[in-house]
């Protein structure tokens, strides 16, 4: 910043500065945390459990031959509704990986090499069986719009470690079957204030809305209209003591450090090869694996809370070839990011989970190929670092992957879990809205999975 | 209230938000129910099935048979309760996570020693006409002063001076119109010392077109308008005919019980006119999806639930959807009333769209009509009424005078067919025979063993006398503005108080959505009240009632706030200044569009859209989107006619605050983030009006030197003149500027080559045009210039 007008309005608004990216919680954390940031992968569209971590030798046995009504009566279904319902058996091989003997499926032969590093939930269910009401209620805990996202919920809590970056960044990709939309609703703030909202990066062309100077304004221009901005705004906050400008002050400030630092983060020219290759980025391409790179770049400059989206898991058909796309893009970078972050010895204190908005059926469906649909009632995710035990399974469906039957994890059970290892306890992380106590687990039960905490 | 311990008020206000003290007289309302509703109701109140102990303290006799001894707090077990030592007996709970500090223990005891007096809740019992305290002062104008007055306390006795003249005349412009005075307005104001001066501004901002667009753009907000349909693939629906319905009856002043009665159930009017029928399509804001693969039946109780949602805040200020699943928690709804309310919606046929309703832009949600503006029916009214005139004419004329006649016919003829050419099609309500609508237990739609229920208001507000016929819509409206019969009363108190929010920057109540008992209480009842009587007497005008408050001594009091106000009453509660606040979105864009002379002044019409940033859409599919601008003079119309995409709104409009319009929004937040910053800084639609304010500048008067330019800038900018330092600071910021583009030259046609074709910049010297353009952009960020005062 080179300029002293600058350098003294930063310094008495230091107070201010602070102030943009500090959580509005000074009551939070509730305990000692295991995690101070997340990553969450979100594979949007829905990957097939059954395809992924869930092997049922019973439904092999059951391939092409009806479904038992026993399972399916009553319940909600998506796409099938009123066709003929028939079990379709695994797609792909599944075997025993890293020491702790964790399935996985042939899909994913990274995920093979972590296997010891993740703990896998193979009983997840949902409430929402279609693709926007279930990203809602990944991210909010409820289908109503107009909800904090747990990104908001978090960074509200617990405030962002960067100056110069929002605490809450959000990242998508795109690859595989025709790409299901995202909503912005996904990383809203809802209720909360709006600076907990999440901002989208985008992996390629301006990597934030708005993040550049206009063409022909160098950057010691738009340095000394800020400046003078900020001068005029100061005078203004004499004589009138206002203090919203004290905040708008340190906004401008932020949103100045943010046209250096957006482009700095999202220029990786400063990373080795063998870095690059680990990932399979191509710098700029937009892909899951750059994403991946920048989540590490975001973890590492003090972000709360990163959410990628990756999009093309809707596998209504062609499941087979879909999967291979979508494995292909995902599955090394998810390792690499995992592994980088280990080596930098940042996986102890960064939360990784990794999953889609449901799973898919037992059930065939056909469109173009075998497929299978939407699956609310059992399916998996993974969880990694933060103080999650690795290599380890928990929970079970039954013996077709239908219904999650043992050691049953709710969306809100997974919510207060991630919360626990960000120090916050989830009964007591409210929000008056409405005038009601408005929590990310909402009023029915939810729990921390004490089992899967190491 | 006199006699208030300053101490005590500000840390009352800073925990429960009641304003009880040492010695005053206890309300029920204000100072115990909040405190019942927020710690015990959860557990012993309206909900039945949640309900601990069998014990309600929402109802006065069982909690005085149960649990309060009246006039004896020592031997009330409710007493007992809040002060144990054992955590065993200790209420509320600890692990329920609610909290009751010393303060409101000994409210809780003061009250059951004074006789545990019950009022029922106060938004429940029809207004009641009461005569403002005489305060014989001079200062009052309206009654409404005096109970401004009358109550502000001690410590901040006298109101806040008269605002400047000129910040007085930009307040009310904005908060009016939603536009920033011109100059000339203010020195015409400025000058003028007639008493009526004020008045007469008023009255023609109130006559402006633009006051209906002002109004709109809050009640758009309310019902949740917007272009897309939301779920899923967010495709466009038709429904732009309504916005301009809204902003129609605004500037006509139609009457809110008429209002009302359209929007709900205009299709159920004897012979709806078009008006009336467009005015139907608040039915069909909702969101939808046409996700394949969905649940009709999901989908039917997701809008139901949607609906009443929003009728209930919009028209109630309640919350009665939270009894989908269970009785309402602190309000005396039961999910039975919840499902009653929902069958008197169960005529609109919202499931064409799951069979017809496709992936197209813009999708099919039938029924649909074809209108054209107001402007177009009227005169395509009288082209109709002329060739019916004509063509009996013929019967009677020769042949030379029917080639004439038939010449002219042919003429309107050709111009009604134009005018139907630009019709644009729009969602609306046609009744059908009510789907069976049931009690899903615990909201469960795959659950159909709960009972069948006929449309009905809430039990616990009467009973609906329909002749033994099945309720309608329309007589639902009519409930709503009846104030014999209905809630009229507090339908009335609902609204007064958010004309009173846009114009004060709070409501009397600051729950503007919520009157139930979570809701803040108002500080001033009684003026809530008188008003709420007075707005039913002059016929439901918003016109006037906003007329009458703009008006007030406590509207034009300045908003410069001292210390003491400060300390005393941080959120002027007590109205004894007036607000300032960053403008709603769609004002700080008309605001930097009117100050370039790019705002286009087209009322009504289709959707537009400005620019935005590329791919900004490229989440959206079913179909993929690709953002067409509109590249013509209809991307400077107001903001209120942008295209408002639910899934992803403009990024200008959204970090500013303006919301997504998924649920009725009837307080939106005034942020201030970073995102505002970088859009204000950067964003191209604002290099454009700097571009074009600069160049304006530049052309007018080009003998003027440049302080005296920079001065008048800034008193376009901000309706005052700069100071010294003010001044100086530009001064060098220009100074600089000019140098940097005279040494590289080449910058300036960067910048100007990216601006668009729309701004006239040919005649302007581009090395002095990129240099002021810097300037006007610092004009455009001043705090000052986003806000309110």
């Amino acid at each position: 910043m080179g300029s002293a007008a600058l350098a003294s309005m930063l310094a008495t608004d230091s107070q201010a500065a602070n102030k943009v990216n500090a959580g509005a919680r000074p009551d939070v954390p509730h305990h000692l945390a295991k995690a101070k940031r997340v990553i969450f992968l979100c594979m949007a569209g829905g990957p097939s459990h059954l395809e992924t971590f869930d092997y049922k030798p019973e439904l092999d046995r059951l391939n092409g031959k009806p479904m038992p009504a026993s399972y399916t009566e009553g319940q909600p279904i998506a796409q099938l509704q009123g066709k003929e319902l028939k079990c379709q058996g695994h797609l792909t091989k599944f075997a025993k990986h890293g020491q702790s003997g964790q399935l996985i499926s042939d899909y994913l032969p990274f995920h093979h090499k972590m296997a010891d590093d993740i703990c896998v939930i193979r009983s997840m269910v949902t409430e929402q069986i279609n693709h926007d009401p279930a990203h809602t209620f990944m991210n909010t805990g409820t289908a109503i719009s107009g909800r904090p996202s747990m990104g908001s919920w978090v960074t509200y809590g617990l405030g962002s470690e960067s100056e110069n970056l929002p605490g809450f960044v959000v990242l998508t990709s795109v690859g595989g079957r025709n790409p299901q939309p995202i909503a912005s609703r996904q990383w809203s703030a809802g209720f909360l204030p709006s600076r907990y909202q999440g901002v989208e990066f985008s992996g390629s062309g301006q990597p934030v809305n708005y993040v550049d100077a206009p063409e022909g304004v160098q950057g010691r221009q738009q340095q000394r209209l800020i400046e003078t901005i900020g001068q005029l705004n100061q005078h203004r906050l004499n004589s009138t003591g206002d203090p919203e400008i004290e905040t708008r002050l340190a906004n401008y400030e932020m949103a100045f450090r943010m046209q250096t630092s957006v482009p700095d983060l999202a220029d990786v020219s400063d990373e080795p090869q063998h870095i690059l290759d680990m990932y399979g980025a191509r710098p700029g391409d937009g892909s899951y694996a750059s994403n991946c790179l920048l989540a590490r770049r975001l973890a590492e400059r003090g972000v709360r809370f990163i959410q990628l989206y990756h999009r093309g898991w809707d596998h209504h058909g062609g499941l087979e070839k879909y999967m291979d796309i979508c494995c292909g893009l995902t599955d090394r970078a998810t390792w690499a990011l995992l592994t980088d972050l280990k080596q930098r010895d940042m996986l102890k204190d960064t939360l990784i989970i990794w999953g889609g908005e449901f799973g898919r059926t037992p059930m065939f469906q056909g469109k173009g190929g075998a497929g299978r649909d939407h699956h609310i009632k059992g399916f998996s995710m993974w969880m990694a670092g933060g103080g999650i035990k690795p290599g380890q399974s928990y929970g079970a469906t039954d013996d077709l992957g239908y219904h999650a039957v043992d050691d049953v994890v709710h969306v809100r059970d997974m919510h207060a879990t991630m919360l626990h290892q960000l120090g916050i306890n989830h009964h007591n992380f409210t929000h008056k809205f409405q005038g009601l106590d408005m929590k990310l687990t909402g009023v029915e039960p939810a729990r921390v999975i004490e089992s899967i905490i190491a | 209230m006199r006699g208030i311990v300053p101490l005590i008020i500000t840390l009352v206000t800073c925990t429960t938000g009641t304003h009880a003290h040492a010695d005053d007289e206890l309300s029920f309302n204000r100072d115990i129910r909040p405190i019942l509703s927020d710690t015990c109701f959860f557990c012993h109140g309206p909900d039945a099935e949640h309900r601990k102990a069998d014990l309600r303290l929402d109802i006065e006799e069982i909690a005085k048979q149960d649990a309060i001894e009246p006039g004896n707090a020592s031997v009330s077990e409710l007493i007992a309760r809040i002060t144990s030592n054992d955590p065993d007996e200790l209420m509320p709970p600890p692990e329920s996570g609610k909290h009751l500090n010393q303060k409101e223990i000994d409210l809780l005891k003061r009250w059951v020693d004074n006789g545990a007096i019950y009022e029922p809740h106060w938004s429940y019992v029809a207004p009641k006409p009461k005569p403002a305290p005489k305060t014989n002062s001079a200062w009052a104008r309206d009654p409404l002063d005096d109970h401004i007055l009358a109550k502000l306390p001690k410590t901040l006795s006298q109101p806040s001076p008269d605002s400047a003249r000129h910040t007085l005349l930009r307040r009310v412009t904005f908060d009016l119109t939603g536009l920033p005075p011109t100059q000339e307005q203010i020195k015409a104001f400025v000058g003028d010392s007639s008493p009526l001066a004020y008045q007469k501004a008023v009255d023609r901002l109130l006559a402006s077109p633009a006051y209906g667009e002002r109004m709109a753009t809050y009640w758009l907000d309310l019902v949740r308008y917007a272009d897309t349909v939301g779920y899923h693939g967010d495709q466009d629906h038709n429904i732009s005919p309504y916005r301009d319905y809204v902003i129609d009856s605004f500037n006509d002043d139609l009457p809110l019980d008429e209002f009302t009665r359209e929007q709900l159930a205009g299709d159920l009017l004897i012979d709806p006119t078009p008006a009336q029928q467009i005015a139907t399509g608040y039915n069909r804001l909702l969101q939808t999806t046409h996700e394949g693969g969905l649940q009709p039946k999901e989908y039917l109780a997701i809008y139901a639930a949607d609906r009443i949602r929003n009728v209930s805040a919009v028209w109630m200020g309640a919350t009665v959807g939270c009894a989908q699943c269970h009785d309402h928690k602190y309000d005396p709804y039961s999910t039975k009333d919840f499902y009653s309310m929902v069958a008197f919606f169960a005529d609109i046929d919202e499931q064409q769209h799951f069979k017809v309703g496709t992936n197209s832009l813009p999708t099919k949600r039938p029924p649909e009509i074809s209108v054209g503006s107001r402007w177009q029916r009227e005169l395509s009214v009288e082209l109709e009424s002329k060739l019916k005139t004509l063509l009996a004419k013929l019967e009677e004329v020769d042949a030379s005078q029917a080639k004439v006649i038939n010449r002219q016919i042919s003429a309107y003829q050709k111009e009604l067919k134009q005018l139907k050419a630009s019709n644009r099609l729009t969602m609306v309500t046609q009744s059908v025979t009510p789907r069976e609508i049931r009690v899903l237990p615990r909201g469960n739609w795959l659950d159909e063993t709960g009972p069948i229920v006929d449309p009905a208001i809430p039990e616990f507000l009467g009973k609906l006398n329909t002749n033994g016929n099945r309720a309608t819509r329309l007589d639902l409206a009519n409930w709503i503005v009846d104030v014999e019969n209905g809630i009229g009363g507090l339908t009335a108190r609902v609204f007064v108080n958010r004309f009173w929010y846009l114009l004060f920057g709070r409501g009397i109540s600051p729950s503007l959505g919520d009157f139930g008992g979570q809701g803040q209480p108002p500080n001033h009842p009684e003026m809530l009240d008188q008003l709420a009587l007075d707005f039913i007497a002059d016929n439901w005008s918003i016109k006037r009632m906003m007329r009458r408050l703009v008006l007030s001594r406590s509207y034009q009091q300045t908003s410069d706030t001292t210390d003491t106000q400060l300390r005393q009453d941080p959120y002027n509660q007590w109205f004894g200044r007036q607000a300032r606040y960053r403008l709603p979105a769609e004002m700080v864009r008309d605001n930097v569009l009117s100050l370039s002379d790019l705002l286009v002044r087209t009322v009504g019409g289709s959707s537009v859209k400005p620019s935005q940033p590329a791919g900004y859409y490229r989440h959206l599919n079913f179909p993929k989107r690709v953002y067409a601008p509109h590249l013509d003079q209809r991307q400077y119309q107001r903001g209120v006619y942008v295209h408002w995409q639910r899934q992803f709104l403009h990024p200008m409009l959204k970090a500013l605050d303006a919301p997504s319009r998924e649920e009725c929004t009837a307080q939106r937040a005034r942020s201030n983030t970073p995102l505002e910053a970088l859009v204000m800084l950067n964003d191209p639609a604002m290099i454009d009006a700097a571009v074009a304010f600069a160049a304006a500048l530049l052309k007018c008067e080009p003998e003027e030197n440049s302080d005296a330019k920079i001065k008048r800038a800034f008193e376009l900018t901000v309706s005052r003149q700069p100071d010294s330092f003010e001044l100086t600071s530009l001064s060098k910021l220009l100074d600089s500027e000019i140098q940097h583009y005279r040494a590289q030259p080449e910058d300036a046609g960067k910048l100007l080559d990216t601006i668009d074709k729309n701004v006239a910049i040919e005649s302007v010297d581009p090395q002095q045009l990129a240099a002021w353009t810097t300037l006007t952009r610092a004009l455009l960020n001043l705090q000052e210039t986003v806000t309110r005062y």
